[in-house]
C-alpha cells in the first residue's frame, strides 16, 4: 500500500508536469508579443507545444507495460529513447524549458501586482542585488534599522502568530503557492482561537530572516514560508518554516519545516491547514523543531 | 512531524467458508513514510502474519446452518492459543464465504463474531471482494507487481471457486462461480452419496446423471463431474463460449476478458491437489475428506496441464484467504485528515457518490447532488449514518474548498439534524481543510474527513479509531460486498 | 622567502604563504564572500608570479592551518615521503610545473614526487596552469582502483549509476537503474544517495540494489551513499557493503562538521574490510568539493581550491576505490557561474590525480547558478579528455531527488563512443551478454529498460 501512495505521488508529480507543458512560455504567447514577431503569423492556429512527460520514447520496447509502470514509479527523466547516443529533441527541449522555469523562478522577482493583490507590503533585507543575494547568504538574514521602523509602522505588533512571506530561491512558488497557503492557514489558526498578525513580503530573505522579525513583532511563532531552491521537477516547490519565538541565538534545529508545497506535492491549501495544527502545538508546548517533534513522539 | 513515526497495529484474519474455518493473527506496521521535512505520511509498510491456526471444519448443525455458538466456541479458544487477547485487536475482517454466505443465519454469526473483539471490522463476504482477498493472500496480487504480468487467482474453496484477475498489484477483475470440492459429500466407507448440493444438481443435469443420497458412486463418475466443473472454470476464463451451465453457475457477472491472462494460480483447500496431482487416485483417496475435492483438485490440474494454461504457485494455498483477509484488507488513511475520534469507529457506512465526474462550480448545485445521493439511498425510510464520497483529484483553490464545504454541508442538512456525523471519503489530498473548513462555518458538528481513498458507488466502508497520535485511521473499503447473486 | 611583486608597474605585498595561495587562485565566488579573494586582475597575477618563484620548501614551511591546530594538516605532513621531499624541495613552484609539464614526466615520474609533496604544493602548482595545462598534467597520470571489479584502467571510462528517488521507492529506484544500466552505466557503482540516513533504509534500498545486481550477475559494486556511521552500523547487522562512502573536506572542523575524524575513516575503512562484501583491496568511496569547508564556515582564511588540495590529502590516506569531486553542487556562494565550474573541475582532476588517486569528477551545478547544461557537457568533454576514471550516470541529467544537473546516461554513452574509451573489461563483457554493446558501441536495444523484464 505505501507503493501505491508513492505512485499516486508520482502520478500527481506528472500530471503537474503535464501541466507545465501545456503553460510553457511558448505555448503561453499573448497575442502582442506574436505580433511582435512579424506581420505573417498566424494567430489562429494552435501553437505547438512540448511533448508530455510522461511520453515512452523507447522504439520496440521489450516490454511496453512494464515501461508503463516504471514511467509511474518515478518522476525522473527515463524512458525517454534516444538519438544515437544522444537525447531525441523534444526529451532534449522539455530539459530546456524546465531548466528555463528553475532559472527564472530563482531569478525574477515576486511581482507587485500579486503583493498588491494578496494585500502583503514590501520590504527588503540589506541585500543589494539578486547576485549579491546568491553569494552572500548571510546578508539575507538582516534587516535594516529602517526596514524595521517601516514593518512596525505597516504591521502589528503583538499577536499570538506572525507570517511572513519570503521569496527565497522561487519567486515562481511565492506566486504559485500564496493564495491557497495563507487563507487556509489563517482560518485553521482564527477557529482555534489563536490570532494572526498582518503577513507581509520580505525581498532577497533567507530562512534566518524570521530571527529579526519574531522579537521585533513580540509574536509567539513566526511562519515564514519561502521559495525552495528549484529543481528541473518543479520550480514551484515552497517551504514552511516555524519557530517559537526565535531570536538571534536560534539554531537550525529549533526550527520546524515543511517543505515541497506545491500542486504535484503537499497540496497548498492542505498544507495551510496541517501548518494550523502545527503552530497550535508549537503554541501549547512553547517549543518548536527537534524538541517539538520529540515530544511529540 | 509531530506525531510518532511507527505502530504496529494487530490485525485479525477469520474466514469462514463452506468446509472450513480458519483464524490467523498479523501485526502490521503503519510507519510515516514521507522523508524528512514534508508532511507525514502514513501508510502500512510491513504484514506479518504471527498466528496461524489450524483448519477446522465449519461447524454445521442438524438443519444444515453453520452453528454460531460454535463457531463462537471455536474462535474463542484460537484466541488464546494465539495467546492474544481480543481486546488487543486493532482491526481485521472476518470474512463469511463462499456457501456458508448464502447460508440465512450469515449475518447473525458475524455479528456475534464481531462483539469479541470491540472495534475491528467484520464482513460478510460477497464473491467479489472474497475473490480479491483471496488472489491478495495467494500471492498472485504481488506476482503480477513483480512481473508486470495479469494474473488470475482461482480459490477454489468446497463451495464456490473465487477468480480475480490482477495486473500490476492492482485488482482488475473477479467473477465466482459455484463449483467447488464439497458440493457433493461421499462417505469414504462406503463410497455412497450423503448430500448433493443445489448448484451440484445443476451439474449432474448437464451430463446427464442422477445422484441421490444413499446411492454408491464410482471413482469413473466422480471424475465426470470433477472435469465438467474443471471445464466450467476453463470457461468463464475465456476458453470457448460460456455453455448454460457455466452461465447457471456464475455467481457474478463474467469475466470482462478485455485483457489477456499471462499466468494463472489456483488457491485453496483444492489447490493442493492442483499443485501435488497424483497421477491416479483410489476412491478412497478421493473421498478422504468426505467430498470430491481431491479429485476435482487433479483433474483440474491434468486438464490445465492439457490445454496449456501457464501455471504460477501460490505463496499460500488453503490459508490464502485467511491471510488475505487478516492482512490485506486493512488501508490507512493519513496523516492530514480530520477526525473526531469520538464518534469512531463505524462499521458497514454506506458510500454515496454525488458527481460521477468533476464537481459542480457552486454551492448550491453541490448541495442539490449530495441531498439526491442521500435521497437514493434512504429514500422514504429513516436515515442512517452515510459517507459522502467525492472522486477525482482534480486541483481545489482554497476559495474552491469553501464553496465545496458549504455545499456539503447544506446537502447534509438532514443528516446532520437527525444528529449523525458528518462523513467525506476523498480522493483527493484536501482532508483537512475540507474538515476545517466545515468546522469553521458549525464547530459543534463531528466531522470525519479521510482522504487520498478510492471509493466507488455500492461500497461500504468501515474507519477505525485513529492511530499515530490521531493522525491516521485505518479503513477497510468494502467494494460490492453484497452484490452476490443467490441461487 | 620573497613575498612582494611587481607587474605593470605596481608593486604588490602579500601577507603570508597563504594570502598568495587565495590571491593566485582563480576567481570563485566562495574566496571573494570570505575576502580572501584577489581584489583586480592584476594583483591576481601578481599572486601567480609571486607564487611561482617561492621554494617548495617555502610552502612546508608555512603550513596553511598549523600542524598542532588541524588534523588535516597532521595527516598531510605525516604522509609526505622525506627523502623524496628533499630531493625536490628547492624546487620552485613553476619549476615543478614545468616538471610535471615535461615530455619526460610519465605517470612513473609524477606518482613518485607526488610522494614528497603535500597538497599545499599541490595546489600551489595548480595555480600556475591554464585549462589545457591541466588536461595536459592530467592526461599523464591514471590511477586504478579494484574493489569488485578494476576501473581506471587505460582505455576505459566508468560511470556511477546513481537511480535516485525523491522518496526512495524502490521500484522507482529500480526503474532508473535499469534505464543506467541498458546505456551501459554503472561498471564504477551502483550508488543510491538515500533520502533518509538511517540503518533500516539503508539495508531496504541495499537489498534491492543488490538484488538486481545479483540477479543479472553483473559485475561491478554497490553503494548507498548514507553517512558512514550508518554504513559502518548496516555491516555490523550483516548488511552488504561493498564500498564504503564518506564526504570529507580539507579541514578538521569542516570534517567534525561532516561528523567525522581521520580515526572514524580508519574504523570505516578497518569495516569495510573485515565485514564488507567486496574484493578489495580499495573498498573507500569519497565525494569532495571546492567551497565545502566555507559554507560550512570552516575555512580558517584558506581559499578554497587549496582546501580542496588538503581534502586529497586525506582521501589518499584510506587508499580509496574512488573519489569523486562535486564542486558544482555546494553553491553559488563558493562557485557562481558555469565558468567557476569549469575551472574547479579541471583543477580538482588534476589535483586529484597528482595526489595518486583514483579520480571521477561529477561536472553539475545547481539552478540557482550562472551555469547550464552546456557547461555541465563541457566539463564532462575536458575531464574526459583529461582521463577521469569516471563520472556520474543521472537519468536526463536532473537528479530528481537531490535537485540538480550531473551527466547524463545518454552523455555517458556519448563520450565514451566520441573519445573511443571502453567500460571497464568485466563489465563491458557483460554489456555484450546482455545484449547492450557490441564492439564497445551501443546496440538497438539499448537505452530500453524493459530488457531486463520478461
Amino acid at each position: 500500500m505505501d507503493n501505491q501512495i508513492e505512485k499516486d505521488i508520482v502520478e500527481s508529480v506528472l500530471a503537474k508536469l503535464l501541466e507545465q507543458g501545456i503553460l510553457n512560455p511558448s505555448a503561453k504567447a499573448t497575442p502582442a508579443t506574436e505580433a511582435a514577431t512579424g506581420s505573417t503569423v498566424d494567430t489562429d492556429s494552435e501553437p505547438v507545444t512540448l511533448e508530455p512527460m510522461d511520453f515512452i520514447g523507447i522504439e520496440n520496447p521489450n516490454n511496453l507495460e512494464a515501461l508503463k509502470v516504471m514511467r509511474k514509479s518515478t518522476p525522473a527523466r527515463i524512458l525517454m529513447g534516444r538519438a544515437g547516443a544522444r537525447q531525441r529533441t523534444a526529451s532534449l527541449l522539455n530539459f530546456q524549458a524546465d531548466h528555463a522555469a528553475a532559472v527564472d523562478a530563482v531569478f525574477k522577482d515576486v511581482s507587485d501586482e500579486f503583493l498588491a493583490e494578496h494585500n502583503l507590503f514590501k520590504v527588503r533585507t540589506i541585500v543589494k542585488d539578486k547576485d549579491e543575494y546568491l553569494m552572500k547568504p548571510e546578508l539575507g538574514k538582516k534587516l535594516s534599522d529602517e526596514t524595521k521602523r517601516e514593518i512596525l509602522d505597516k504591521g502589528d505588533k503583538g499577536k499570538q502568530v506572525q507570517i511572513i512571506v519570503v521569496d527565497g530561491l522561487s519567486s515562481t512558488s511565492i506566486e504559485a503557492n500564496i493564495a491557497d497557503v495563507m487563507p487556509a492557514l489563517i482560518q485553521g489558526l482564527e477557529t482555534q482561537g489563536i490570532t494572526v498578525a498582518k503577513p507581509f513580503f520580505i525581498q532577497y530573505g533567507r530562512v534566518g530572516v524570521m530571527d529579526e522579525v519574531a522579537p521585533l513583532m513580540a509574536c509567539d511563532v513566526i511562519v515564514q514560508f519561502i521559495g525552495e531552491r528549484p529543481g528541473l521537477i518543479t520550480a514551484d516547490s515552497m517551504s514552511a518554516y516555524m519557530a517559537y519565538r526565535p531570536d538571534h541565538n536560534t539554531v537550525e534545529a529549533e526550527r520546524t519545516v515543511i517543505s515541497n508545497i506545491h500542486r504535484g506535492g503537499t497540496p497548498p491549501a492542505e498544507a495551510g491547514a496541517h501548518l494550523a495544527t502545527v503552530v497550535k502545538k508549537m503554541i501549547d508546548n512553547k517549543v518548536s523543531g527537534v524538541k517539538l517533534a520529540e515530544l511529540m513522539r | 512531524m509531530g506525531t510518532s513515526n511507527l505502530e504496529i497495529v494487530q490485525s485479525v484474519g477469520i474466514d469462514i467458508g463452506t468446509s472450513t474455518t480458519q483464524f490467523v493473527v498479523s501485526r502490521l506496521t503503519v510507519k510515516n513514510v514521507a522523508p524528512g521535512s514534508l508532511v507525514p505520511r502514513f501508510a502500512i509498510t510491513d504484514k506479518e502474519v504471527r498466528y496461524k491456526s489450524d483448519i477446522h471444519f465449519t461447524p454445521i448443525d442438524s438443519n444444515n446452518r453453520v452453528d454460531a455458538d460454535k463457531i463462537f466456541a471455536l474462535i474463542r479458544s484460537e484466541f488464546s492459543r494465539a495467546g492474544v487477547s481480543p481486546e488487543t485487536i486493532d482491526t481485521g475482517a472476518v470474512i463469511i464465504t463462499g456457501e456458508t454466505a448464502k447460508k440465512e443465519n450469515a449475518r447473525s454469526i458475524s455479528g456475534k463474531v464481531a462483539g469479541f473483539a470491540g472495534d475491528f471490522v467484520v464482513a460478510t463476504a460477497g464473491g467479489k471482494l472474497e475473490s480479491i482477498i483471496a488472489g491478495k493472500g495467494s500471492g498472485a496480487s504481488d506476482l503480477s507487481r513483480r512481473d508486470y504480468a495479469t494474473v488470475a487467482n482461482i480459490d477454489i474453496g468446497g463451495g464456490t471457486a473465487n477468480v480475480g484477475i490482477f495486473k500490476n498489484g492492482k485488482a482488475l477483475d473477479s467473477c465466482c462461480i459455484n463449483v467447488g470440492g464439497r458440493l457433493l459429500q461421499v462417505d469414504q466407507s462406503t463410497g455412497r452419496v450423503i448430500s448433493v448440493s443445489e448448484p451440484m444438481k445443476s451439474i449432474l443435469e448437464d451430463i446427464d446423471l442422477g445422484l441421490r443420497p444413499g446411492e454408491r458412486v464410482s471413482l469413473e463418475i466422480l471424475g465426470r463431474i470433477c472435469r465438467r466443473m474443471s471445464m466450467v472454470i476453463l470457461e468463464c476464463l475465456g476458453t470457448g463460449e460460456l455453455s448454460a451451465l457455466a452461465e447457471q453457475l456464475l455467481m457474478t457477472a463474467p469475466l470482462r476478458l478485455d485483457y489477456d491472462i499471462d499466468r494463472v494460480m489456483v488457491s485453496g483447500g483444492v489447490a493442493d491437489h492442483v499443485y501435488a496431482p497424483a497421477s491416479s487416485m483410489a476412491i478412497t483417496d478421493a473421498t478422504r475428506y468426505g467430498d470430491i475435492g481431491p479429485l476435482f483438485g487433479m483433474e483440474l490440474a491434468r486438464l490445465f496441464q492439457a490445454r496449456k494454461v501457464p501455471m504460477a504457485e501460490p505463496t499460500e494455498t488453503i490459508r490464502a484467504t485467511v491471510i488475505g483477509a487478516g492482512a490485506q484488507t486493512v488501508d490507512v488513511s493519513g496523516s492530514t485528515i480530520l477526525a473526531d475520534d469520538a464518534v469512531l469507529p463505524f462499521k458497514n457506512i454506506p458510500v454515496a457518490i454525488p458527481f460521477s465526474d468533476t464537481l459542480p462550480g457552486d454551492e448550491t448545485a453541490i448541495a442539490k447532488g449530495v441531498a439526491q445521493s442521500i435521497d437514493n439511498f434512504y429514500e422514504n425510510d429513516s436515515l442512517d449514518k452515510i459517507a459522502i464520497g467525492l472522486t477525482g483529484n482534480q486541483y481545489l483553490s482554497f476559495k474552491e474548498i469553501q464553496v465545496l464545504a458549504r455545499g456539503l454541508l447544506k446537502g447534509l442538512d438532514p443528516v446532520i439534524r437527525a444528529g449523525f456525523p458528518v462523513i467525506i471519503v476523498l480522493e483527493a489530498d484536501i482532508g483537512k481543510v475540507l474538515g476545517q473548513s466545515m468546522k469553521a462555518v458549525n464547530g459543534q458538528m463531528n466531522i470525519v474527513c479521510v482522504d487520498q481513498l478510492l471509493v466507488t458507488e455500492g461500497d461500504y466502508v468501515d474507519i477505525g479509531k485513529s492511530i499515530a497520535g490521531g493522525t491516521v485511521v485505518p479503513v477497510v473499503i468494502k467494494s460490492l460486498v453484497f452484490e452476490t447473486k443467490q441461487i | 622567502m620573497n613575498l612582494r611583486s611587481k607587474i605593470n608597474n605596481q608593486i604588490f605585498t602579500f601577507k603570508s604563504v597563504t594570502d598568495v595561495l587565495a590571491k593566485a587562485n582563480n576567481e570563485k565566488s566562495g574566496d571573494a564572500l570570505v575576502g580572501l579573494a584577489a581584489e583586480t586582475a592584476t594583483e591576481r597575477v601578481a599572486a601567480k608570479l609571486c607564487l611561482s618563484k617561492l621554494q617548495l620548501k617555502d610552502i612546508y614551511e608555512n603550513p596553511v592551518i598549523p600542524y598542532e591546530e588541524d588534523e588535516v594538516t597532521r595527516i598531510i605532513y605525516d604522509d609526505v615521503n622525506t627523502a623524496i621531499y628533499k630531493k625536490i624541495c628547492n624546487w620552485t613552484v613553476s619549476e615543478l610545473r614545468e616538471y610535471i609539464l615535461s615530455s619526460k614526466s610519465t605517470q612513473n615520474e609524477l606518482l613518485n614526487i607526488s610522494r614528497g609533496l603535500t597538497s599545499e604544493m599541490i595546489a600551489a602548482v595548480a595555480k600556475l596552469m591554464s585549462s589545457m595545462d591541466l588536461v595536459y598534467a592530467s592526461k599523464k597520470i591514471k590511477v586504478a582502483g579494484h574493489c569488485n571489479t578494476t576501473i581506471g584502467l587505460p582505455g576505459t571510462l566508468s560511470f556511477r549509476n546513481q537511480p535516485n528517488h525523491p522518496t526512495d521507492n524502490v521500484e522507482g529506484v529500480l526503474a532508473s537503474l535499469k534505464e543506467g544500466l541498458s546505456f551501459g552505466c554503472g561498471d564504477a557503482v551502483l550508488g543510491l544517495n538515500p533520502v533518509e540516513d538511517n540503518v533500516e533504509n539503508f539495508e531496504r534500498v541495499m537489498m534491492a540494489i543488490v538484488g538486481v545486481k545479483e540477479k543479472y550477475e553483473i559485475p561491478t559494486q554497490c553503494c548507498i551513499l548514507a553517512h558512514v556511521t550508518t554504513q559502518m552500523q548496516a555491516a555490523k547487522n550483516g548488511v552488504p557493503v561493498d564500498l564504503m562512502f564518506q564526504s570529507i573536506a580539507g579541514t578538521e572542523s569542516a570534517n567534525k562538521a561532516f561528523g567525522i575524524s581521520a580515526a572514524m575513516l580508519q574504523e570505516a575503512r578497518e569495516i569495510a574490510l573485515k565485514l564488507g562484501t567486496s574484493t578489495g583491496p580499495n573498498v573507500m568511496y569519497f565525494e569532495t568539493g571546492q567551497g565545502s569547508e566555507i559554507s560550512l564556515d570552516c575555512h580558517h582564511g584558506v581559499d578554497e581550491m587549496t582546501l580542496e588540495a588538503r581534502t586529497y590529502g586525506v582521501g589518499r590516506r584510506y587508499s580509496p576505490f574512488m573519489v569523486n569531486n562535486v564542486s558544482g553542487f555546494i553553491g553559488p556562494e563558493t562557485i557562481y557561474t558555469g565558468k567557476e565550474v569549469l575551472r574547479a573541475d579541471l583543477e580538482d582532476l588534476f589535483m586529484g590525480k597528482l595526489h595518486g588517486l583514483p579520480m571521477g569528477i561529477a561536472p553539475c551545478y545547481t539552478n540557482h547558478m550562472k551555469a547550464d547544461q552546456d557547461d555541465q557537457e563541457m566539463g564532462t568533454m575536458l575531464c574526459a579528455m583529461a582521463g577521469a576514471n569516471f563520472f556520474m550516470g543521472v537519468s536526463g541529467g536532473d537528479d530528481c531527488m537531490l535537485n540538480y544537473q550531473d551527466t547524463s546516461f545518454h552523455d555517458d554513452a556519448s563520450i565514451r563512443e566520441i573519445l573511443s574509451l571502453r567500460p571497464a573489461p568485466e563489465f563491458e563483457k557483460w554489456l555484450e551478454k546482455m545484449g547492450i554493446m557490441e564492439n564497445g558501441k551501443l546496440t538497438d536495444r539499448a537505452g530500453d529498460p524493459s530488457i531486463f523484464d520478461k
